[in-house]
């Protein structure tokens, strides 16, 4: 079981710099950067719609005062780029093996945090960009009687809370980076925390509450 | 299974892979974003001209006020528990119509995806893992728990950025 744990996370001098990256640049340090450092960062890639002079105001061309459909569908729209942009830095953090090597080095912390054994850790870095996908190897696992029931429950708590919480924020969630009050990467380390938090409160429910209802038998899944 | 998948990717250039990833973010935001964020902005219209959104407004007051935030901000908890998309549709459309501030919308964002839309989260993540049925309350319990608890650390972390 060990060896499989070693082959299943393997991350390259790449993967790392991908990683740090991916900080980087979703953290917000160089947004206010005058020089070229300001490359760096999300929004200034975003970069801005151009204005259109309509009286004393300079209105984006969604305009103002809109409402409904219509003006739910012209706001679409300028979310959209934003999502391409993410999506397509975040394919490229992951192809350079970046979700991994963060998956890695949080590993060591996570493994005692959530008290489910390190096979579990290559569904927990898919469930960063999949629901089914990671699911799916978590019934995998228990199938091949690699985790018990009750370490499925206690990783299912915890995939369940923000699933595919990489892929989930940064397409919804860019409707709000532009006017977040907070750096992109600050929702993604709440969000991580209260997984964590999660995978806890299933595991005390499992010792308290469920374990006097445990002789009804545990192999209903 | 998983060193397949690193060796195909590895083939792949870093435009490649950024293409291939701003394509899925195309289909994700034409696809999924804008039907969501329309359905949002109607509901919104309607809820506007009819005068219902006042009403929850005042209704949900109380509770909302525990978490420092307008009774408005508890159509946002609601929609994330039927779309995620459409709970961000409604945080914008929300703040676009004064009603909730740019960092009443910040403490919400972890809170949105945290609930995970559970209606359909039933399905896809507890029934392909096969988990106990009889877990299902408590998980999704878990996941409002951790929705309402984050929307206190957000503000908590907005005191100090």
């Amino acid at each position: 079981m060990k060896e499989k744990e070693k082959k299943s996370i393997k991350v390259g001098w790449q993967g790392y710099l991908a990683l740090f990256a991916a900080i980087i640049l979703f953290s917000g340090i160089f947004s206010a950067n005058e020089g070229w450092l300001k490359v760096f960062d999300f929004n200034t890639l975003n970069g801005a719609f151009g204005k259109i002079q309509s009286g004393a105001q300079a209105l984006d061309f969604r305009g103002a005062g809109g409402s409904g459909a219509r003006d739910g569908f012209l706001f679409s729209i300028e979310l959209i780029p934003a999502i391409i942009l993410a999506l397509g830095i975040v394919n490229v953090v992951d192809g350079l093996g970046g979700l991994r090597a963060a998956q890695k080095l949080m590993t060591p912390i996570l493994r005692p945090l959530l008290g489910i054994p390190g096979i579990c850790m290559l569904a927990t870095i898919a469930n960063m960009q999949s629901t089914d996908a990671a699911a799916g190897m978590v019934k995998e696992l228990v199938d091949e009687k690699e985790i018990t029931d009750e370490e499925r429950s206690v990783n299912i708590a915890y995939q369940t809370s923000a699933s595919a919480f990489i892929t989930n924020y940064f397409s919804s969630g860019s409707a709000v980076f532009s006017f977040m009050l907070v750096p992109i990467i600050v929702p993604i380390i709440v969000m991580v925390i209260f997984k964590i938090i999660g995978a806890n409160l299933m595991r005390l429910y499992l010792k308290t509450v469920y374990k006097n209802h445990s002789q009804e038998g545990t192999n209903n899944g | 299974m998983a060193n397949g998948e690193t060796a195909e990717v590895k083939s792949k250039n870093i435009l490649d892979l950024f293409v291939e990833g701003a394509r899925r973010g195309f289909t994700i935001g034409t696809t999924s974003l804008m039907p969501n964020v329309v359905m949002a902005f109607v509901i919104i219209r309607i809820l506007d001209v009819t005068g219902l959104l006042k009403l929850i407004g005042n209704v949900f007051a109380p509770v909302m006020a525990l978490w420092g935030l307008p009774g408005e901000a508890a159509m946002v908890i609601i929609a994330s528990i039927m779309s995620m998309g459409g709970a961000v549709g409604m945080a914008v459309s929300l703040y676009n119509a004064d009603s909730l501030t740019a960092a009443q919308v910040t403490m919400l964002i972890p809170a949105i995806y945290l609930m995970g839309n559970p209606v359909q989260n039933v399905g896809r993540c507890l029934g392909i893992a096969g988990v106990n049925s009889k877990h299902y309350f408590a998980i999704i319990g878990i996941c409002v728990v951790n929705a309402l608890l984050s929307i206190w650390a957000m503000r908590f972390i907005l005191l100090f950025l």
